[in-house]
């Protein structure tokens, strides 16, 4: 793991220098003539961010990581803390620290936020100590959010019980965690958030709209199968929308349905295909979306003549999958 | 907000503003300046962000014949120019296709049989029920024809007892005094429930004016000393650097006091001095304000009185000279229209009981800006009193920017590092812009979308607008009946006319230069 230290931008700073190091940062890049915190500018910041780069992170996967915590400081400043845990035994015994620091510039000289990032690699045994390192990099009395990123076990996360207990939200994302991660007994479950279902927010809205118009026993009379086709890159996704799905329709009222997952064949075109099988054929719901051209047609009947409607589809981006997670 | 749709449990777990339903807003006034700066930028960002329904429709109307084609040109030449993000060719391809215009004119019961037939057309289309959004974005003058017809044809009846019934969103001026807006409201109210009303004031979706309620009733440590105890006096600012430019016309029947004061300034007035309302619904929250604006006194007109007005005179604005308003396009050589108005407010209730709320606003000002200052008490004297210039103490001011450069800010008095104790006020701000960025939503868009999904909260109830009214109609009757004398004059780029200055100087204050 210590390549995914490596692998991310910054400068190396004694873990005991971290302060002085992002003060200094920023004076060189000022004298450097670039955009750096003034001194009678406020630091901006409205949360705390700690990025946990599990032990299936590769060093290609935490830059891209990296840039996404980027992206949504640019929209939520933070004072980030980037955690690298390394196997025992895997690279240096000793806690090593980097710091990154970016300025974004907007429309007005108003317009000017700038994050700092402490990123940290440790010994995974070094855990136990790492809350007070983390602690002194945070800002107190701000909230706390932790992304669990690409982690092997859930019982490795709750090692980190400092993080849990203190943080807001606690997010993963389903599409890269253990199968575990959507049924283990996380403490505090109600902060835990899948970023899988945060990124379908416009797929969830389109569906809830379009279906809201609807009685609600108009939709499940009848109702005997709920299948969802979903392109092989999705099946995570198509996990998540399939359990609100059933969701959904166990509140519509009583129903008998059938729930079912139906993978496409690899280059089959569209993303997903979700349609409701009725009784007796006079009733029927299907929806198509093509993620690749952001397309998507719903087809209905629910007894009131037969409705198609072109729709978009489209997921969230991953920064802003994780501003929905955090703060909606 | 019993307007709301149902939570149907296909819109449960997602937010309301995610839920708006099919919907057809319909522009009266669609080839005017508004549609084009503000509408139409506002639907293309929501649709930007996702917050339209799939079946989501525009309908342009007014009486200059344009052909479908020729709208969406110019929607889209709309949106280039003025929307805060740029075009994206994928987002406009999905909307373009649902705009449509209808020319008629707005007297013509005919034009609102055809725009009936249009909106029919449309569900025939879908399918399904559309809602109709009506937004009357015309001249005041042609706002009573439109009402009265689009309860004539049937379209204000529309889906009524359904949540997806029709709604009329309706831009101010509301009416130019307490008759005629008492008038208006009658027009409307004959036509349409006041459940199915939103009477637009966009000062209200700006994200500071919103942010008011949640820094007073979400921080406990400013609502104890939100009151007569601790608060010394309350400023609120509405200044335009612009002056009347080529809208001369429309000015001199306006003036400041229609233009900004009874409206914008007012709403900042209700919100800053209304009490915690039970609940966040939009009938507490409206309740609360009306109870506010009801406690205003009626105010002391004439000389020495508790109002002031001006008109701005020759004088330069950013090193440039400027002319003054009786030299500007369209103004009579005796025009007695205000471009300033300033006065002193005391809301006669257990919590304001004593502090005045200055009020002004006016054209041609040093700078544009718009906010509202808390000026607290002085702590008890006796610790850092006197001994010449050694303690600097500022009285405590808490200010709430809403434009430009949202944000707040409160002035705090600290120790000067050293050996001897010297103090100093500083400031800590809060700018939006440096928190969040500057690229968020602007007031049309939250409002457009909060009445497509029914929610009043941010509009105007029509008995809010009859207190304001009530307040502001005898200073015109006044002003009216006495013609220019008494007229004070201010230099173009000031911050306002010696009277104003006045004003507060009676009660030991002055006027902030924000």
């Amino acid at each position: 793991m210590s390549a995914i230290f490596e692998s991310l931008p910054g400068i190396e700073v004694p873990v005991g220098g971290i302060a002085k190091g992002l003060a200094q940062m920023w004076a060189d890049t000022e004298a450097r003539g670039g955009a750096a915190p003034g001194s009678d500018d406020a630091r901006a910041m409205q949360a705390n961010f700690v990025l946990l780069l599990g032990f299936g992170t590769t060093p290609d996967d935490a830059r891209a990581q990296f840039q996404t915590v980027v992206r949504f400081s640019q929209r939520y400043p933070s004072r980030v803390v980037i955690l690298c845990p390394q196997r025992d035994g895997d690279g240096a015994p000793e806690m090593r620290a980097k710091i990154y620091g970016e300025c974004f510039l907007g429309k007005s000289k108003a317009d000017k936020r700038c994050v700092e990032f402490v990123i940290l690699s440790y010994p995974h045994a070094a855990r136990e100590h790492l809350e007070n390192q983390v602690s002194v990099c945070l800002s107190t009395d701000l909230p706390l959010y932790y992304w669990v990123h690409r982690f092997t076990s859930c019982t490795r996360v709750i090692g980190y019980r400092y993080l849990l207990a203190r943080a807001s939200r606690v997010m993963f994302d389903s599409a890269t965690a253990p199968a575990e991660a959507l049924t283990f007994a996380w403490p505090r479950p109600e902060i835990v958030r899948d970023l899988a279902n945060a990124r379908l927010l416009h797929v969830r809205q389109s569906l809830g709209q379009f279906l809201s118009r609807y009685p609600a026993e108009a939709l499940v009379a009848g109702l005997e199968t709920v299948t969802l086709a979903h392109a092989p890159a999705f099946a995570a996704e198509a996990q998540v929308l399939l359990l609100w799905l059933q969701a959904r329709i166990t509140g519509c009222g009583e129903n008998q349905a059938r729930f079912g997952l139906n993978p496409m064949p690899a280059g089959a075109a569209g993303s997903f295909g979700l349609t409701f099988g009725y009784a007796g054929g006079k009733k029927s719901f299907a929806w198509r979306g093509d993620l690749a051209t952001g397309h998507a047609q719903f087809e209905a009947d629910f007894g009131t003549g037969r409705t198609t409607l072109p729709a978009s589809v489209s997921l969230l981006p991953a920064d802003t999958a994780l501003s929905e997670a955090m703060f909606f | 907000m019993d307007d709301l749709q149902q939570r149907h449990p296909f819109l449960q777990g997602l937010s309301k503003h995610r839920g708006a339903p099919p919907t057809a807003v319909v522009i009266f006034g669609a080839s005017g300046d508004l549609c084009a700066r503000k509408l139409i930028p506002a639907i293309y960002n929501l649709a930007v962000d996702g917050l339209l329904p799939a079946d989501f429709f525009l309908v342009g109307y007014g009486r200059k014949p344009i052909a479908d084609e020729a709208f969406r040109a110019d929607a889209a030449a709309a949106i280039k120019e003025f929307s805060r993000r740029a075009p994206d060719d994928a987002v406009w391809q999905r909307l373009a296709p649902n705009f449509s215009y209808v020319s008629g004119g707005y007297d013509e019961k005919p034009a609102f049989d055809r725009l009936a037939t249009h909106l029919a057309a449309i569900e025939q289309k879908t399918g399904r029920d559309v809602q109709p959004l009506f937004y009357i974005s015309t001249p005041p003058n042609v706002f009573a024809p439109i009402l009265l017809n689009l309860g004539a044809s049937g379209l204000a009846a529309k889906h009524l007892g359904t949540p997806h019934h029709a709604k009329v969103v309706i831009e101010k001026p509301f009416g130019k005094d307490l008759d005629s807006a008492r008038a208006l409201n009658g027009t409307i109210r004959s036509v349409f429930a006041e459940h199915q009303v939103y009477r637009i004031d966009h000062y209200l979706g700006k994200e500071t004016v919103q942010d008011l309620l949640v820094q007073r009733f979400a921080n406990s440590i400013f609502e104890p000393l939100w009151n007569r105890n601790f608060i010394d006096s309350v400023q609120i600012t509405v200044a335009e650097e612009v002056g009347v430019g080529s809208r001369g016309g429309y000015y001199e029947q306006s003036g400041c006091l229609r233009d900004m004061i009874q409206n914008h300034t007012m709403q900042l007035v209700a919100l800053t001095a209304m009490e915690p309302p039970g609940s966040l619904d939009a009938e507490s929250i409206r309740d609360e304000k009306v109870k506010v604006l009801k406690a205003i006194q009626p105010l002391t007109i004439g000389p020495g009185g508790e109002v002031v007005r001006a008109q701005y005179a020759a004088g330069m604005m950013a090193g440039k000279n400027v002319r003054g308003y009786l030299e500007e396009e369209g103004i009579a050589a005796q025009s007695g229209t205000e471009t300033y108005a300033a006065m002193r407010l005391s809301i006669n209730n257990w919590r304001w009981q004593g502090v005045p709320f200055y009020l002004r606003s006016g054209k041609r000002m040093a700078r544009r800006v718009s906010e509202i200052a808390i000026k607290f008490r002085r702590p008890p004297g006796t610790l850092f009193a006197g001994e010449g210039a050694r303690f600097d103490l500022a009285a405590n001011t808490l200010s709430f920017q809403i434009q430009p450069d949202e944000g707040l800010s409160l002035i705090l008095n600290t120790k000067i590092p050293g050996l001897e104790t010297r103090t100093q006020p500083v400031k800590m701000s809060f700018r939006y812009a440096t928190t969040f960025g500057s690229n968020t939503a602007e007031a049309y868009e939250r409002l457009v979308l909060d009445a497509m999904i029914g929610d009043g909260t941010l509009f105007i109830r029509g008995d809010e607008a009859e207190a304001s009214w009530k307040l502001c109609t005898p200073i015109l009757d006044y002003w009216r009946s006495v013609g220019r004398q008494g007229m004070d004059t201010y230099a173009a780029g000031s911050w306002g006319p010696p009277a104003a200055d006045a004003l507060l100087a009676a009660r030991g204050h002055l006027w902030r230069q924000p």
